[in-house]
């Protein structure tokens, strides 16, 4: 059961329910006992309410700072990570693939004449394809594909959520 | 001069590398921080250690804030678990500090020497001599609460705890703060007579 005093500093926090409020209104205004409590208490709550922050030393932040560059601490940043450099290298890579398919296009003879008779060597054996792309391997790949789009499909709506709140 | 700039808006430019704005918000934080640090270490140098370390730790995970909380709540919750961590350490290295006397003893062997007389004390230094007699978690209550401005949900969040229970620890330190500080005042008033 509540005492006296913890009815009050609920009443001063404003956690305590309505009726709980209109009843210790009335407790204020008629019991002298509660009243006294009440302005002690209030007077408490202010009191409380004024102490100040201690002041760290003059170079704290300084001092943080320099640790955090001492430390090399951004690194796990994302910022760290430089999109250009990742956009030059993807790109690199897009123009030497274009570049490789024209080069492969254009050597290609499309005159319909050319007998083309490739002879691989007897020894080779290349593995057939079909023996691989088995019923099980071809549902557990899709397995895979459907498990990952939903993971990207939830980071994709975190993302929006944050970008929302911000 | 500190940053107008939001404190979401300040980590969104340190994620993208300019840790002058990290610094700004170390700047706007590192008051309360070290205030709380100060109520678990009991001195200074303990309390700017310890302050130091969650704005290091604060900056690492800063790409993990989940901004579903204030950051200062979030911030609060990291000064909460180093200085957890830093007393429990501390415990370790030194002979059993968690007795409540033995803060009172600190407190007053570390405090005496500085004041003259009873004319020069206000009662807000009465208040802060009191609180830091109280036991870390009920000071740390009491700071969140009243200079942390932080709600009783805000609180839970920060010591991972029920914001009812918060409720009934609130309610248990307030009344042990009001204790020492009738215990420190009738005490002076004795030494004056």
């Amino acid at each position: 059961m509540n005492t006296i005093e913890e009815k009050l500093w609920n009443y001063i926090d404003g956690t305590c329910s309505e009726e709980e409020r209109k009843a210790i209104d009335i407790l204020i205004a008629q019991d002298e006992v509660y009243r006294r409590k009440y302005e002690e208490l209030l007077a408490l709550n202010q009191e409380f309410s004024k102490m100040e922050l201690d002041e760290p030393p003059m170079a704290f932040t300084y001092n943080v700072m320099e640790a955090i560059r001492a430390e090399h601490a951004q690194q796990p940043l994302k910022a760290s990570i430089n999109k250009r450099i990742i956009k030059v290298i993807s790109g690199f890579f897009i123009v030497s693939i274009a570049l490789m398919l024209i080069m492969v296009i254009s050597s290609v003879h499309t005159g319909g004449t050319a007998n083309i008779s490739v002879h691989l060597p007897d020894s080779l054996r290349l593995p057939d394809i079909k023996n691989y792309l088995s019923k099980p391997v071809l549902e557990g790949f899709l397995f895979f594909d459907i498990v990952l789009g939903l993971f990207l499909f939830d980071a994709w709506l975190r993302r929006k959520s944050v970008s929302k709140q911000v | 001069m500190q940053s107008k700039l939001s404190d979401i808006e300040l980590i969104e430019q340190t994620l993208t590398g300019n840790q002058a704005a990290y610094a700004d918000l170390v700047k706007r934080h590192q008051r309360f921080v070290f205030t709380l640090a100060l109520r678990f270490a009991k001195n200074r140098e303990d309390a700017e250690e310890i302050a130091q370390d969650c704005f290091i730790k604060a900056y690492r995970s800063l790409s993990a804030f989940q901004r579903q909380s204030k950051f200062s709540t979030w911030l609060y919750s990291i000064v909460y678990t180093t200085a957890m961590t830093f007393l429990r350490k501390k415990r370790v290295d030194t002979d059993s500090i968690d007795d409540e006397n033995t803060y009172i003893q600190l407190e007053n062997s570390s405090s005496s020497h500085d004041i003259n007389s009873a004319e020069n004390k206000s009662r807000s230094y009465y208040l802060n001599q009191a609180i830091t007699q109280l036991m870390p978690d009920d000071a740390a209550i009491i700071t969140l609460f009243y200079m942390g401005e932080q709600s009783l949900d805000e609180i839970s969040k920060t010591l991972g705890i029920e914001a009812n229970t918060v409720k009934v620890k609130l309610f248990r330190a307030r009344q042990r703060l009001k204790e020492k500080l009738e215990h420190n005042l009738k005490h002076e008033v004795k030494e004056l007579i």
